[in-house]
């Protein structure tokens, strides 16, 4: 009941979204963009990987997201962010411009660099496998 | 035989009808009321953290409370309750000091029990107008909060402390007074404050009889209880200037929230502001870059609400920083001082997790108030 709780309380946390997208049409999307079919093996190793490219206090997606997508991470600053993974989190990948602001602003700070439609297509294609 | 246990103590205690009745039963009730207000007032001010503030406040009030009770009483109540019967004149002090111990026994208060009496009570007047001021300024509550600006919160809390160790200091005058006498005169006076009886004997000092009016006293004092109740309500209800902005748009929630609490505008200075929003690729070292539009949309009202124009205690600290244009408030020395008394496990331990987390202690963190009564620390954790 905890859970259910945390759980309702992080969704209902989340900015209002657009609800402009789908998992599936962003994997197309980014599929496209990049010519290749999205691999969920590629995005997992990717999410679960350390970086050293990026800012030293975030070396990988897994320091603040869980190593766990279906579970809540934690932001460094202790607040907690609600699961990736679509099927325990529907929000998720529904709003295309919140989706590029992050991974605009994570890439970077774990990478050191913005991802290539291929990785995003990768790491969504994972999640929305779980 | 000491002078606690004289014969006319025992005789007294065997016939309590006996003797002559000099304190009456609201000075003995208003004498031991105070006694226990004030000791809770001293202890919960000077001893205790903020958190005890409410039971600080509840007992400064209540003791100021029957201090304006006691003094209507000096002008309604029998004999020697009455400041007409006890207030000496210049002279009667200097010829009681002359006499030394030789000299005959009040009844009432002495010349110098009188000058502590009304000491005692003008310093308890003067703690509950200080503390008001202080909470007024500082905690921007009561009756003086729209009047004193949040500056002037160190300086009343200052005058207030003060107040206070010099009401200590006279509390350790006047047990002494009360330990001497009873010694000198072999009455046991604390017990006649309990009483309200001391023994007869010859040649005591009696004040001049004088009728009570208890009806005219209890109407004087809810008369006085109903107009302060009026006057510290409709005060408190007074707006503030420059408060802290209590509406936070969405856009700040939405953008500035996602990844810790949403801090208020009053938590730093403009420049302060200025720094972190051109700043935010490298966001306490994570990217947390916005679009140039909504940035400088959030940047300019932040610097409108900044500590800078906001009155209140914590944005007058945070104001103070302006030169140096922090953006981690914990690096700060002002923010060590305020937190000293937490150890450094607390802010690691869940729920806090961080020093950041400002709200996970402090209610109203994100109102920007602070506010002592608002502060809980978590629990230590089970084992």
């Amino acid at each position: 009941m905890k859970h259910v709780l945390t759980l309702t309380a992080l969704l209902l946390a989340q900015p209002a979204l657009a609800q402009d997208t789908s998992p599936q049409d962003l994997i197309a999307l980014y599929g496209a963009q990049s010519g290749a079919p999205p691999a969920p093996d590629a995005g997992r190793a990717l999410f679960l990987s350390d970086q050293t490219g990026g800012k030293p206090d975030t070396p990988s997606c897994t320091t603040c997201h869980s190593a766990d997508p279906t579970r809540a991470g934690q932001a460094r600053t202790g607040k907690a962010i609600a699961p990736m993974a679509p099927r325990v989190a529907p929000e998720r990948f529904t709003d295309q411009k919140f989706v590029e602001k992050w991974f605009g602003r994570n890439c970077n700070s774990v990478l050191g660099r913005p991802c290539t439609a291929q990785e995003k297509a990768d790491i969504i294609s994972w999640l929305n496998s779980l | 035989m000491s002078a606690f246990s004289a014969p006319p103590d025992e005789y007294l205690q065997a016939n309590p009808r006996e003797g002559h009745l000099v304190w009456d039963r609201f000075i003995r009730v208003f004498h031991w009321s105070l006694v226990a207000s004030v000791t809770i007032a001293l202890i919960s001010g000077l001893a205790l953290d903020a958190t005890w503030s409410r039971l600080h406040l509840v007992s400064g009030t209540f003791a100021v409370a029957l201090v304006s009770a006691r003094i209507v009483w000096g002008f309604t109540g029998p004999a020697y309750a009455r400041f007409s019967g006890f207030v000496p004149s210049r002279q009667q002090v200097v010829a009681y000091l002359k006499r030394g111990t030789g000299h005959m026994r009040h009844l009432g208060h002495n010349p110098l029990g009188a000058l502590m009496v009304l000491a005692l009570l003008a310093l308890i007047l003067g703690l509950g107008a200080t503390g008001l001021a202080a909470l007024g300024s500082g905690l921007k509550t009561g009756p003086l909060a729209a009047i004193l600006p949040a500056s002037q919160g160190g300086v009343w809390s200052e005058i207030h402390e003060t107040a206070a160790l010099a009401l200590l200091g006279l509390i350790v005058l006047h047990l002494g007074g009360v330990i001497f006498e009873s010694r000198r005169s072999g009455e046991n006076l604390p017990r006649a404050m309990i009483t309200g009886r001391k023994a007869r004997r010859m040649g005591d000092i009696a004040a001049p009889a004088r009728t009570a009016h208890p009806i005219v006293a209890v109407l004087s004092v809810s008369g006085l209880l109903l107009v302060s109740a009026l006057a510290v309500t409709d005060l408190s209800q007074r707006p503030l200037s420059n408060p802290p902005v209590a509406v936070i748009p969405p856009v700040y929630s939405a953008e500035c929230a996602a990844c810790h609490m949403a801090y208020h505008p009053a938590t730093r200075p403009a420049a302060s502001w200025q720094v972190m929003m051109t700043g935010l690729q490298d966001h306490f070292g994570e990217d947390a870059s916005l679009p140039q539009e909504t940035a400088a949309q959030i940047s300019t009202w932040l610097r409108r609400h900044a500590a800078d124009t906001t009155d209140s205690k914590p944005a007058t600290l945070w104001a103070g920083l302006r030169d140096t244009t922090p953006v981690a408030l914990p690096d700060t020395a002002q923010w060590k001082r305020l937190h000293d008394s937490v150890d450094a496990d607390t802010f690691r331990r869940a729920p806090v997790y961080s020093r950041s987390n400002c709200v996970a202690c402090h209610a109203d963190a994100e109102t920007g108030w602070f506010s002592p009564f608002r502060i809980t620390l978590p629990k230590e954790p089970t084992p």
